[in-house]
């Protein structure tokens, strides 16, 4: 009876990877794959063999307290336990409009185009490099809209077809994520509770893995763009558009350039709060700036204000994130079903593991089976619960297809939806570009897995 | 069901569906908002305009700008139309022909008019690909040309009642500079962007070669405005907020005493 349950969970696992594929709403899908998850692995107790439950402690509960007492962990403290990734996320948004208020955003973007001057290739490189650098502190929809509209004029102007620069900035974008706190905190909750393995920091990340994923993605991504335009002759255009008001932003004084990294170098440097980081860096811009010149009560609104479109800029995502939670939970419940039926060819090597998910890259696109903001969540649970791996080891094996493949290539990522739609690439275009880049990055970073995360000692798994 | 018809069910089951099986809703883009204008008047004002008077516009939508001085720019403005002006006048007399098309024949340049419709605020009216290719995007031309009918428009525009072969004009030069690159101002004249020891960027200026090209598309047109003006005219045509917008934009570059906005 646990095979039968055990495929019908494996069906519904396909299921729920279609209905992703098919951009339908994530929130409502993991919702409804949870309460089907929590039904068929309890319900089903009543009709295993005594073996398989005694083999398996978790699906034991002998009174209804017990059976209220799981459904209490899935439903109430798994998503109450991302309250603490969603404050970071705030303050996150925070600090990203904060950045585009006071003009420090598009400075860094003019500025750094201005070393460049008409040679495109260079400029990318270096708007590349800015950009990669502004997304390890800013994240979220409205800051790489708020980026882009800079950005993507900037390029065409300078003759670069426009797939060419949508792909560009979008691979950057997500090298930038690699080192983001905030990114950081909401992936590591899909591996273990925010206060476990403390050790397993963002500094230590980056020093083992971090710097090198998002130094391959930079590099590969700005080689690839190399690539592309040298196969396309430059072009003039002449169109004609209205400035965006980000656009026509007065310069920020230079000397606050530095601020966007502030947050990242304190977190990874010295272990410092990333909220205090954002707080710090964030006041620092709006004195410096000059923003903070009107009354007490001006100012205030006005810090409210950002604070308010902030958590706008990240709304879309809240109802999905406290919603993932709960499916992070109850996959330990379907996972001994799981084991009966794909045990025994589920990878248990770490080489393997990471050759299989090279392999399987494309099925990070379209919010599929490998990426942590769609189905791969669920590939997780089964995964980490049918084989043992280190907690670093498996989040390096997952953000590769989330970062480089879903966030940095992929058309359901909404602001690559956006700046298809901004700049008027079509998606195939936008794909034939992004998708050989993100199997050549990704390969590199699992070989990076593979020399830096290979191997760790007990210390880095889950009790 | 009872009495309820089948076509009333699935209104009433429309809002369910929709929040299971709807589409992942992201981020819209936004444009900004501005008054609309009347077309005639905008040109009207526009085409007291000088095409050198367009320096600051021009200038506006060259990424480098922030490095110059206006005064810079005015000089380079001055510099790039007696350019323009004057290709357009050794070209006319090389070909012995005024008639662009005929031109871009000669020259051996393959021009395309495939339709690509616009459907953002940016909008695009032709593009040079190196080493000799035109495009010009009819669907921007048509919409433009249905104004030219308009007797108070053509009027301003002096009876010039194809848009294309202006927009061919301004595409022709860029192939002109390309091939005297050596000897021609637009891409001779570069900019020291910086320098550490004997390392050094200097860069081009798009913005002198686009106010040529303006320039050598009114003298070999022989136009009584600057072409300039074009880019409301044709951004009008597929949103009259937007070309407004864009209107009172390039009014706030000219000098005080010049337009009013």
């Amino acid at each position: 009876m646990s095979f039968v349950i055990g495929v019908i969970l494996l069906l519904t696992f396909f299921g729920l990877a279609y209905y992703c594929i098919k951009g339908h709403n994530l929130m409502i899908g993991f919702l409804v794959i949870t309460i089907i998850w929590t039904a068929l692995p309890l319900i089903g107790t009543l009709f295993v063999d005594q073996t398989f439950l005694e083999a398996n402690k978790v699906l034991q509960f002998s009174d209804m307290k017990g059976l209220v007492k799981i459904l209490n962990g899935i439903y109430q403290s798994a998503p109450e336990g991302w309250g603490t990734t969603l404050v970071n996320v705030c303050w996150g948004a925070w600090f990203g409009r904060v950045l585009m208020d006071t003009g420090i955003a598009s400075t860094l973007i003019r500025k750094t185009v201005e070393l460049g001057g008409d040679k495109p290739i260079i400029t990318i490189a270096l708007l590349n490099i800015v950009t990669a650098i502004i997304f390890t502190s800013m994240t979220g929809a409205g800051p790489v809209i708020a980026i882009g509209v800079i950005v993507l004029p900037i390029l065409f102007s300078l003759g670069v077809p426009k797939p060419i620069a949508l792909f560009s900035f979008m691979g950057s974008v997500a090298a930038g994520i690699y080192l983001n706190p905030v990114n950081f905190a909401q992936y590591r909750a899909f591996f273990i509770k925010p206060e476990e393995m403390p050790d397993f920091t963002l500094g230590w990340y980056a020093s083992k893995w971090g710097y090198a994923a998002f130094g391959i993605m930079l590099v590969v991504t700005t080689v690839f763009t190399g690539i592309y335009l040298t196969r396309n002759k430059a072009r003039h255009a002449w169109a004609a558009q209205s400035r965006t008001p980000q656009a026509a932003q007065k310069d920020a004084p230079l000397y606050t350039l530095i601020l966007p990294v502030v947050p990242v170098v304190l977190n990874i440097a010295f272990n410092f709060s990333v909220i205090g980081g954002f707080v710090i860096a964030g006041f620092l811009a709006l004195f410096l700036c000059g923003r903070m010149t009107g009354t007490f009560k001006e100012n205030c609104q006005l810090v409210n204000k950002l604070y308010y479109d902030g958590v706008v800029d990240t709304a879309p995502l809240v109802g999905f994130l406290l919603t993932l939670p709960m499916f992070n939970a109850v996959a330990k419940y379907a996972s001994p079903y799981f084991s009966v039926v794909i045990g025994d060819i589920m990878p248990r090597s770490e080489i393997v593991v990471c050759i299989v998910f090279a392999l399987l890259l494309g099925m990070g696109l379209f919010r599929g089976p490998m990426t942590l903001v769609g189905c791969g969540a669920a590939t997780l649970g089964v995964l980490s619960n049918v084989a043992s791996f280190s907690v670093p080891f498996l989040y390096a094996v997952f953000a590769i297809p989330t970062i480089t493949v879903n966030i940095g290539s992929c058309i359901t990522q909404s602001w690559v939806a956006w700046g298809l739609a901004y700049s008027k690439v079509e998606s195939k275009d936008f794909l034939k570009l992004s998708i050989p880049n993100a199997y050549v990055t990704g390969i590199l970073q699992y070989a990076a897995i593979i020399i830096f995360l290979g191997g760790l000692g007990a210390e880095w798994f889950i009790k | 069901m009872g009495s309820m018809d089948r076509e009333e069910f699935k209104r009433l089951m429309k809002p369910i569906a929709d929040g299971l099986f709807g589409k992942q809703q992201g981020p819209r883009y936004e444009k900004p908002h501005y008054t609309v204008r009347p077309l005639n008047e905008m040109l009207k004002e526009l085409a007291k305009v000088e095409t050198v008077d367009y320096y600051r516009y021009a200038f506006s939508r060259d990424p480098i700008n922030g490095k110059f001085t206006d005064e810079q720019r005015k000089s380079w403005a001055k510099e790039a139309v007696k350019c323009g002006k004057e290709y357009a006048q050794k070209i006319r007399q090389q070909y012995s022909t005024s008639e662009i098309q005929t031109i871009a024949k000669k020259l051996g340049l393959d021009v395309r008019y495939p339709d690509f419709p616009n459907k953002t605020d940016r909008v695009l009216f032709a593009e040079f690909h190196e080493p000799n290719i035109v495009e010009i995007y009819m669907d921007a031309m048509k919409k433009a040309d249905k104004f030219l009918k308009d007797e108070s428009i053509s009027a301003i525009m002096k009876g010039h009642t194809k848009v294309s072969k202006i927009i061919l004009a301004h595409e022709v030069f860029h192939y002109v500079e390309e091939k005297y690159s050596k000897e021609i101002f637009t891409q001779t004249e570069k900019t020291r962007l910086w320098s550490i020891g004997p390392v050094h960027n200097d860069s081009k200026v798009i913005a002198i070669s686009e106010i040529a090209a303006m320039a050598f598309a009114e003298e070999i047109n022989e136009l009584a405005f600057s072409p300039y003006i074009l880019d409301v005219l044709m951004v009008y045509g597929y949103d009259p907020e937007e070309a407004s917008g864009l209107y009172e934009e390039i009014c706030g570059y000219f000098d005080k005493e010049g337009l009013q906005a």
